[in-house]
């Protein structure tokens, strides 16, 4: 299949990171979360990476976001290398990568109201005085598909599902160009991931976003990415389009990805919307 | 091991740390032993210049500190301008006298805190357990000083116990059985303020972390295969529950210590409560350090015998980390 | 809710103590510092209803006391006469709340000394001296246990947000405090503070001496909560967005810690009352004239008072009710501060 050559948003080149591990009293561990990871991603996709737990994947998040210093390896955005910033530089560009986490419990304060959520990131970025800080809360609000009403409730008063809208919501206020979803859906029940997967799919188009979809199930990579790409001990082992990892996997973790879907011996081509 | 060895290490440290520490406050403030002195219009001021030389207190601080720790290497401490001897011989005396108290004031709390709180927690919620905690509420209200002087008073009505000292007169010539029965007779009420003081929150922590255990799941596992509630509780129980309870262990010498300072003066022991008190009165430093530091040593020791429990008690702690 | 309003009960109780305390020079009839050499060692004054002739007063009275014949320190009561206890009576002069120039007492007599909790050797009216020494040792607590909680929450939040070399020498430090039995450690540098300075600068010096050598427990716990906070994902989510450090820690942070401030304040302050009662009771505290709870109790230290003078012992009564209410203060808010957390 002919891919079109975009420049790419975000490229990542042999990214390394390193802990060292202080866990354990008196040892010297080092472990090692990334190990070469090289990728890029292009405008207005969606690239989804898959891997189990302990492969990297939510350190990769940090690392991308700006929140983590990778040990070595480059991460070219707009021009820059993020690596190569200092902290002054970095909060610069931090507001156009996005964050949202796997528990919407804990990435929301819970001694918030709903419209101090979303009004932090432009109280932060001083964009606005008061009143113009509400409304675009307010109006972020409604784009999750929550109401106005809502907006003086605690985080405690929402359902999981309103809670990631929230946190959704509060992603976008500062209109990113990257938005890096960690396992924001894996925390959900079945029928409550569904509607939010096809609200991040609407927001997309209406916002032009690029996605980073990190989560360890293949299923629902398949439904949302554009690309897959498979994470296995700190390392990206393969990339390519939904039917081909499905069908024809080369390595081993792809394989063993697809083998635990339920009635992955069936899998048909599956749609992108419902 | 190594554990063990770094935990050593650590505690030398801390007393070094600890005798730094001491010296460097002692010498901010104003005045010393010959300060007093210098306001007696009997003495001339060129005496005052003279003895104070003598005794080295016009020299920088490092050097008295170096001169200082020479002397403890050799047992001496330093010397005692009010005493006129060398600190060490007149300090050792009063830290038995104190370590006779403190030592078992803490293994009676300790030996009683552990059946109290096992039970309370085993009886969560019910008659038994809301008496301790009412009964203990109440003692840890009531201040060590009240304690303290309503035992003395009682002691003095009474006249069932000494109201204070070490020993009787003519304890010399008393039988061995009879010179412990003295013994015993007078450390009873001082022992009795100190566990009465240390034991609300001894019993408390042990509590907590026993009724934390109780409700795991590998106990009601072995109360499934019907091993007998007293095996249960102290075999089974209460060594899962042994981490913060020796760390408490600890911190209970520590508080333990203070709070004989101030029965020995009131009891009239002869422990270094009362030393300290009357060098502090008198502005005799080296006596003062002496003191403060070896408070400190005991309290260190005492911290590193609760790392050496700790160290026999959790095996995942004698598991090298490294050894794969 | 049941536990707001246990724990607004304690603070009312707290509070109406205190507030008693704070208008001593309002509640005692006389100064605590004023001596009336010809009753020491009175025993507290009788209130009578009924007069040796039978008659019913509505006002309380008491008979002037006079000492025994040939006997020292024994007093009867010379019943010829009755003396009317008036309320809002004109008195010595004090100043209301260290404020107010003020002369009305709550009480009084005329022509002899009420002493309702007897006097001391002086003969100084102990009910002034207690609720008087009331507001020095309760100070002396507030400001000690102040003093700890701004050094341990500042050292504590800078080591466990920043974390690294910061967060290392910092503990070691905090370790090595941790180590000193304190008591030793305050009489150690009390010793070397002048022993003839003011009663004000003695005061002061205890409190900031034992105050600064506090900090270390109150940090550890700090650096914890602070620590754990700093992972959670709304900070994270707040620096996403180009936050501050001093954003985070002010907005997200700090609120975190507050639960803990205020429950250790209230296991604080009765410590340090603690403290400056067994310095003052040594004589190492506060000194004469002015009176403190510890300095009070000092006087039982002889042995005649000890015996014979069952009143001298009231200062040490008075502290249990104060103790009582930090202590249910204390577990009313550990029990808030749970509850709150379970509904996130």
């Amino acid at each position: 299949m002919q891919r079109t050559r975009m420049p790419s948003l975000i490229q990542v080149e042999h990214l390394v990171k390193r802990y060292s591990g202080r866990r354990v009293p008196g040892s010297r561990e080092v472990m090692s979360a990334l190990n070469d990871v090289s990728f890029s991603l292009a405008p207005g996709r969606t690239l989804a990476l898959v891997g189990e737990s302990g492969s990297g994947k939510s350190t990769l998040a940090l690392c991308l976001a700006g929140l983590e210093r990778p040990t070595s390896g480059r991460i070219w955005f707009g021009g820059r290398d993020i690596v190569a910033l200092d902290e002054k530089e970095l909060r610069t560009v931090r507001p156009q990568i996005q964050l949202v986490f796997q528990d919407p419990v804990s990435s929301l304060n819970p001694r918030f109201t709903a419209l101090e959520i979303l009004r932090e990131p432009l109280i932060v970025q001083q964009s606005g005085g008061r009143r113009e800080t509400t409304e675009r809360a307010l109006a972020m609000l409604e784009s999750v598909g929550l109401s106005r009403e809502m907006a003086g409730r605690g985080p405690g008063e929402f359902s999981g599902g309103q809670r990631q809208r929230l946190a959704i919501a509060r992603a976008l206020s500062l209109a990113p160009k990257l938005v890096i979803l960690d396992e924001a859906l894996s925390a959900l029940d079945c029928s409550v991931q569904a509607q939010i997967a096809n609200l991040l799919l609407d927001l997309q188009s209406s916002f032009a976003l690029t996605y980073l979809f990190i989560t360890h199930d293949l299923a629902m990579a398949a439904h949302l990415g554009d690309e897959i790409a498979v994470m296995d001990r700190g390392r990206v082992v393969e990339q390519g389009v939904p039917e081909k990892i499905f069908h024809t996997p080369e390595q081993e973790a792809t394989r063993r990805l697809v083998a635990a879907i339920p009635g992955s011996s069936v899998t048909p081509r599956l749609p992108r919307a419902l | 091991m190594r554990f063990l060895l770094r935990r050593l290490i650590h505690a030398i440290f801390l007393l070094f740390g600890v005798s730094i520490l001491t010296f460097l406050f002692t010498s901010l403030a104003p005045g010393d032993y010959f300060g007093e002195m210098r306001l007696n219009p009997h003495i001339a001021p060129e005496t005052v210049t003279a003895l104070r030389a003598q005794y080295q207190l016009n020299r920088p601080l490092p050097v008295r500190y170096w001169r200082w720790v020479k002397s403890v290497v050799h047992g001496d401490l330093g010397f005692s301008f009010s005493y006129n001897s060398p600190v060490g011989p007149l300090i050792w005396v009063r830290a038995r006298n104190t370590l006779l108290l403190t030592v078992t004031a803490t293994l009676l709390t300790w030996g009683l805190a552990l059946p109290l709180g096992v039970w309370s927690a085993e009886r969560r919620g019910r008659l038994p357990d809301t008496l301790i905690s009412w009964a203990m509420a109440g003692l840890l209200v009531v201040p060590d000083l009240l304690i303290a002087l309503g035992l003395l008073l009682f002691a003095a009505r009474s006249g069932w116990f000494p109201t204070g000292g070490l020993a009787s007169v003519g304890f010399e010539s008393l039988s061995p059985l009879d010179k412990l029965r003295d013994l015993a007779l007078h450390m009873i009420l001082p022992v009795v303020v100190l566990v009465l003081t240390a034991l609300p929150l001894v019993v408390r922590h042990v509590r907590a972390a026993m009724s934390g255990v109780l409700d795991a799941p590998f106990l009601r596992a072995a109360r499934g295969h019907g091993i007998r509630r007293y095996r249960l509780l102290y075999r089974y129980a209460l060594p899962a529950a042994a981490n913060p309870l020796i760390s408490l262990f600890g911190f209970s010498i520590g508080a333990l210590l203070s709070s004989s300072l101030l029965v020995e003066v009131i009891m009239s022991w002869p422990g270094m409560g009362p030393l300290l008190v009357e060098a502090i009165l008198a502005r005799d430093l080296y006596v003062v350090i002496g003191g403060v530091l070896l408070s400190t040593l005991f309290l260190v020791a005492g911290n590193f015998g609760a790392d050496l429990l700790l160290y026999w008690a959790d095996p995942r702690i004698r598991t090298e980390p490294d050894a794969k | 809710m049941i536990r707001r309003r246990k724990l607004a009960k304690w603070l009312a109780v707290l509070v109406a103590l205190h507030g008693v305390i704070a208008c001593a020079g309002f509640v005692a009839p006389y100064d605590p510092v004023a001596q009336d050499r010809k009753h020491p060692y009175a025993p507290p004054s009788k209130l009578h209803f009924l007069d040796t002739q039978g008659r019913v007063h509505i006002r309380p009275f008491l008979y002037p006391l006079r000492m025994r014949e040939g006997l020292f320190n024994q007093y009867e009561e010379d019943t010829a006469r009755t003396i009317p206890l008036k309320f809002f009576v004109d008195g010595s002069r004090y100043k209301l709340l260290g404020l107010v120039p003020c002369r009305l007492h709550l009480f009084g007599v005329d022509d002899a000394r009420v002493y309702l909790l007897g006097s001391d050797g002086y003969g100084r009216d102990q009910l002034a001296r207690i609720l008087h020494g009331g507001q020095v040792s309760l100070l002396a607590g507030w400001l000690g246990a102040g003093i700890t909680l701004f050094l341990g929450f500042g050292i504590g939040a800078m080591a466990g947000y920043y974390g690294g070399w910061r967060d290392e020498i910092l503990m070691r430090f905090a370790e090595l405090f941790l180590a000193l039995p304190w008591l030793y450690l305050l009489f150690g540098l009390r010793a070397f503070l002048p022993l003839s300075v003011s009663p004000l600068q003695s005061f002061l010096l205890i409190v900031v001496v034992s105050g600064t050598l506090g900090w270390a427990r109150p940090a550890r716990l700090v650096r914890s909560v602070v620590l754990s906070a700093k992972e959670r994902d709304f900070v994270r989510a707040a620096r996403g967005f180009g936050a501050s450090d001093q954003y985070l820690l002010r907005r997200h942070i700090f609120p975190e810690t507050s639960s803990l401030l205020m429950t250790q304040a209230t296991i604080l302050v009765p410590q340090y009352v603690l403290a400056e009662m067994t310095l003052s009771f040594l004589g190492l505290g506060v000194p004469e004239p002015v009176a403190s709870w510890g300095n009070l109790l000092g006087n039982l230290q002889q042995y005649s008072v000890l015996m014979s003078y069952w009143w001298m012992y009231l200062p040490a009564l008075v502290i249990v009710p104060f103790f009582l209410c930090y202590l249910g203060l204390a577990s009313a808010l550990q029990e808030w501060a749970n509850f709150s957390k379970i509904e996130g």
